[in-house]
């Protein structure tokens, strides 16, 4: 039974994964807690639930149209909620404006779709591999191995690509890298369109894997995402996918072996205790602080 | 000395001032005293507790269109005692100070006769005391739990309670089926769930079972995963959960992929369209759960309803709306009774209901104002729709 | 005091009266964050977690221990506090960031245990708590917390408190304990938060972990925030407006939080620092009251 709520852990600390990436790459660049993040994966889950039902797409043709489509609409939030206040105040205000954005999303879904959970159409036929004592589903093999892929694109893009070398420019320092040459406001663009596309591919992955889809799905994810990029270290890419996995089988261990009416305690429970051994997180790098 | 006794001053001031605002606001208020509404007006009007948004609304809005169809129909046929009838429809969102907020407008500025609902025990609990103070009747469709018609003698609910219903089906399962070992899954954070498990967990015991296995899930959540797979190797022979459909249908999908048999059994909180939608083929002959009404084998006033509300909103009913319906109609009958809109006088009246065909079943007001609602049938999903089982009789004492 | 309340619920709509009372309480919560967060510059986003701490403490006093109602009021925020300052020992070694999500982890353990917790009835909630709290309890306390807070924020602590937010390593160097100032405006923060939990709880007369959530949490934030951090007539009226919103949108129904999330964009665009970032009742004093002659400027 172990390794099995292993895989289950493996396979939902991914999704998480694919959220906290978002994160941690747009925290890595302007300091903001995208709060909106998390309803931008409930979005890329329904537009992957549009594509597949209505148009009757194949599901990996859906799963890159809604990573397209959050891509703009990542970019839009950016442009309207956060470009106008970026340099005039304070980081909360930010925040402020993230929520406000998040609140606005999740209930135009609701308005939209209804506040049920929608049934996600099965997408193919679920095979059950029987390795040993391990029973292991086709699905969670292509979510395990989806990711992975898509994590590693991301670390290709990031060190081999020019866009992926600006952006690590401005996340070392905004102010010197546009002194450079560079166009940080495209750059912070671009960054919120790869996270976006990301999540909706979180999004979608677990629609597929869970049947099940609806408007305020993405607060409780979005909390457990934020929760693992810190768990990471805020701003590493690989801390984002370590803290991921790490939360997603702790989770699931802590169903399993200890309460699961305490899970969420567990989980928190375990970050704070991590954070106040390692307060960069395990990734992360310590910052010295300068006057 | 006198620059800090002008901050006072100007302390004071912005207080006046923040109360003359609202103050301002309470300028167009009309007389609270006067209760007696025949003499006012022609229309009555009857206040809607439930949430229309957030995350518990899919239990609010069936409840709201429930109403408005009764509401409706009522308005066609002549009213209430020749009055027409109009609803009000806040939205709550499952919050206890909205909830809260929302029955003091309805009473002093909407001046209700009567509020329908809420869903939810506490909401229907501050919703509750709330109308007994302020004498307006309170007919909650919904709250299963105690404590609620204990308030006082404004508050009623018209549901099916668990504490009648759930030891009969446990001695069915036991007794009829032959299942000994039962796993619990509870939802936590519902109180409707974390209510009824120990009531069958009670009627378990008494009559021999095994629980073999107690676990939770949260509402809202889509990933049970790790419950499953310990449900899986603990050996029960039938799951009782005690949530509502959506999550049943999610855990049902779940025990699917992980590829084993298993029925899961439940209390009235399953009744709703989304189970056969979302569980399809894993709820299929799958989940039984008992309920007061089926659409299966109609009484005539459920055949009717059932076909006026897919003719008006071209969906099935779940058992809100069936209950937040049948609401309607009691205050109907009672107002009628009584021969009087004032809650005052027909609250008497609904304390003596007695065996009120409606389409949720019969129901009947007992001696502790509890309602009583007999026989209970048990349901079962066959081709995507709700097909009864059994009808098992209910055994009050 | 009976009397007041007595005269008010004469004239005054029991709807109107009930917002009112929601508008005193959340201005006890909204100053204990502003301390915090919005004076000392601590991001908390578990307000909530204190809150439920002092509405259980104190509800529970009140039924089972049959305290009067002020000395359960006292109970639960000394409860808080004491919580307050179990979470103000990370700021020792975190900050920004991952200091918030340690609070929001906190307030999701407290809701978690809440929601375990047999004497509370878990999701169930507690019901049966007497009522006490009255319009005229409420906007007494209320007053007594402003005038305390403007005391406060004006008093040395005060000042190092502003000072720690501005520049943490400059306030250290200028000899302020910063260790032990952090924990304490964490401590004041959760005492007025466990008060107003309360405070709550005696008038909602039920309570239920649901009402403590992490959404609550980002309401109180909300409210410091689109006030103005650090100002108390900004939180005051950032607060005021935020509980009077939703009451105002009731009227586009089902559109109502599409309209409230609109409304907190479009107010950080056009007012970032908050309604009233950085004023302070010295300003409004000096706009009011001054003796100075001057005329318009050209």
């Amino acid at each position: 039974m172990f390794i099995e709520q292993l895989v289950n852990g493996l396979t939902l600390g991914s999704t998480y994964a694919l959220i906290a990436l978002g994160y941690t790459m747009v925290y890595g660049i302007i300091q903001l807690i995208n709060f909106a993040h998390g309803e931008i994966y409930m979005f890329g889950a329904f537009a992957g639930l549009l594509l597949v039902s209505v148009f009757g797409l194949n599901i990996f043709v859906a799963l890159i149209g809604a990573m397209v489509f959050c891509m703009f609409l990542g970019m839009l939030i950016e442009r309207i909620a956060y470009r106008p206040i970026r340099g005039k105040s304070s980081r909360l205000s930010a925040l402020i404006s993230a929520i406000g954005v998040s609140i606005f999303l999740s209930t135009l879904m609701a308005l939209i779709r209804g506040t049920n959970t929608t049934r996600y159409p099965e997408i193919m036929k679920i095979h059950t591999y029987h390795l040993g004592s391990l029973d292991l589903s086709s699905l969670q093999i292509i979510i395990l191995v989806v990711s992975a892929l898509l994590m590693v694109g991301l670390q290709l893009l990031i060190q081999k690509t020019r866009i992926g070398k600006a952006m690590r420019a401005c996340s070392q320092d905004l102010e010197a890298a546009s002194l450079m040459g560079i166009n940080a406001n495209r750059v912070i663009s671009y960054t919120f369109a790869i996270g976006s596309a990301l999540a909706a591919a979180g999004g979608v992955m677990v629609g597929v894997y869970y049947n099940a889809v609806w408007p305020y799905m993405g607060t409780m994810a979005g909390l457990k995402a934020f929760a693992a990029a810190v768990l990471g270290g805020i701003g590493s890419i690989p801390g984002a996918m370590i803290g991921g996995l790490t939360l997603g089988v702790l989770e699931i261990l802590g169903v399993a072996y200890l309460s699961s009416s305490y899970k969420d305690a567990i989980a928190f429970g375990i970050l704070i205790l991590v954070l106040i051994l390692r307060p960069q997180g395990i990734m992360g790098k310590k910052i010295t602080k300068k006057v | 000395m006198s620059s800090k006794l002008k901050f006072r001053l100007a302390l004071v001031l912005c207080c006046v001032m923040m109360m003359s605002i609202f103050a301002g606001c309470g300028g167009e208020k009309s007389d609270v005293d006067d209760q007696s509404i025949q003499a006012s007006g022609e229309v009555i009007k009857l206040g809607f507790l439930g949430a229309l948004t957030g995350s518990v609304a899919n239990y609010g809005i069936p409840g709201k269109k429930g109403m408005e169809m009764a509401i409706e129909e009522i308005n066609a046929n002549g009213g209430i005692l020749r009055h027409q009838v109009e609803g009000v429809y806040d939205d709550n969102k499952g919050d206890n100070s909205e909830i809260s907020a929302i029955a003091r407008k309805y009473i002093t500025r909407d001046k209700v006769v009567a509020m329908v609902g809420d869903p939810c025990t506490g909401l229907t609990q501050v919703a509750g005391k709330i109308a007994q103070e302020n004498e307006v009747v309170i007919l909650s469709a919904g709250a299963t739990s105690p404590g609620v018609v204990e308030i006082g003698d404004y508050v009623f609910r018209n549901t099916l309670l668990d504490k009648f219903a759930a030891p009969a089906v446990v001695d069915w399962m036991i007794n009829d089926k032959g299942w000994t070992d039962f796993a619990v899954i509870t939802c936590m954070d519902l109180g409707y769930s974390t209510g009824l498990t120990p009531v069958f967990e009670e009627a378990i015991e008494a009559n021999g079972g095994n629980i073999v296995l107690e676990d939770s899930i949260n509402q809202g959540e889509t990933d049970f995963t790790a419950q499953v797979t310990k449900l899986k190797n603990a050996g029960a022979d039938v799951l009782v959960f005690t949530g509502y459909y959506t999550e049943a249908a999610l855990i049902m999908n779940e025990v699917q992929k992980q590829n084993f048999d298993m029925v899961l059994v439940g209390g009235d909180g399953l009744y709703g369209p989304d189970l056969a939608a979302l569980g399809q083929s894993a709820v299929e002959e799958k989940v039984i759960f008992y309920c007061g009404f089926s659409s299966d084998q109609p009484s005539d006033e459920t055949a009717a309803f059932l076909e006026a509300y897919r003719a008006k909103y071209n969906e099935e009913p779940d058992m809100f709306s069936a209950q937040y319906y049948d609401a309607v109609y009691i205050l109907k009958k009672v107002m009628e009774d009584a021969n009087s809109v004032d809650p005052k006088v027909f609250k008497n009246e609904l304390a003596k209901l007695t065996d009120y065909p409606g389409v949720s079943g019969n129901t009947t007001i007992g001696p502790d104002r509890e309602p009583i609602k007999s026989p209970v049938c048990l349901i079962t999903i066959k081709d995507g729709q709700f097909a009864i089982l059994e009808k098992i009789p209910v055994n009050v004492e | 005091m009976n009397i007041m309340d007595a005269l008010l619920s004469q004239y005054i709509d029991a709807y109107y009266l009930h917002i009112m009372v929601l508008i005193g309480i959340n201005i006890i919560l909204a100053l204990g964050l502003n301390i915090t967060t919005g004076v000392t510059g601590q991001l908390s986003m578990g307000h909530a977690g204190f809150m439920s701490i002092g509405a259980y403490t104190a509800a529970i006093l009140s039924i089972h221990m049959g305290l009067p109602f002020w000395g359960s009021l006292l109970g639960g925020a000394t409860a808080a506090a004491g919580f307050g300052f179990l979470l103000g020992l990370p700021t020792l070694r975190l900050e920004g960031d991952y200091l918030a999500m340690i609070t929001i982890g906190f307030a999701e353990i407290i809701r978690v245990f809440f929601l375990n917790f047999e004497p509370g009835g878990k999701a169930l909630g507690l019901s049966g708590i007497p009522e006490h709290t009255t319009f005229s309890v409420v906007w007494m306390i209320a007053i007594v917390v402003i005038v305390l807070n403007v005391k406060l924020l004006h008093s040395r602590i005060g000042r190092s408190f502003y000072a720690i937010r501005e520049n943490e390593i400059a306030a250290e160097a200028a000899g302020i304990n910063t260790t032990r100032l952090k924990v304490l405006s964490f401590m004041v923060g959760a005492f007025l938060a466990g008060l107003g939990g309360g405070l709550y709880a005696h008038y909602m007369t039920y309570i239920a972990p649901q009402d403590f959530g992490f959404m609550k949490s980002i309401e109180f934030l909300n409210m410091v925030v689109l006030g103005g951090m650090g100002s108390i007539p900004g939180t005051i009226l950032g607060t005021v407006v935020l509980t009077l919103a939703p009451e105002m949108l009731r009227i586009v129904a089902e559109y109502r939080l599409l309209f409230y999330g609109a409304m907190l964009v479009i107010l950080m665009i056009f007012r970032p620092n908050g309604l009233l970032g950085d004023v302070r009742w010295y300003d409004i004093k000096k706009r009011w009251f001054s003796k100075e002659v001057k005329t318009w400027e050209s």
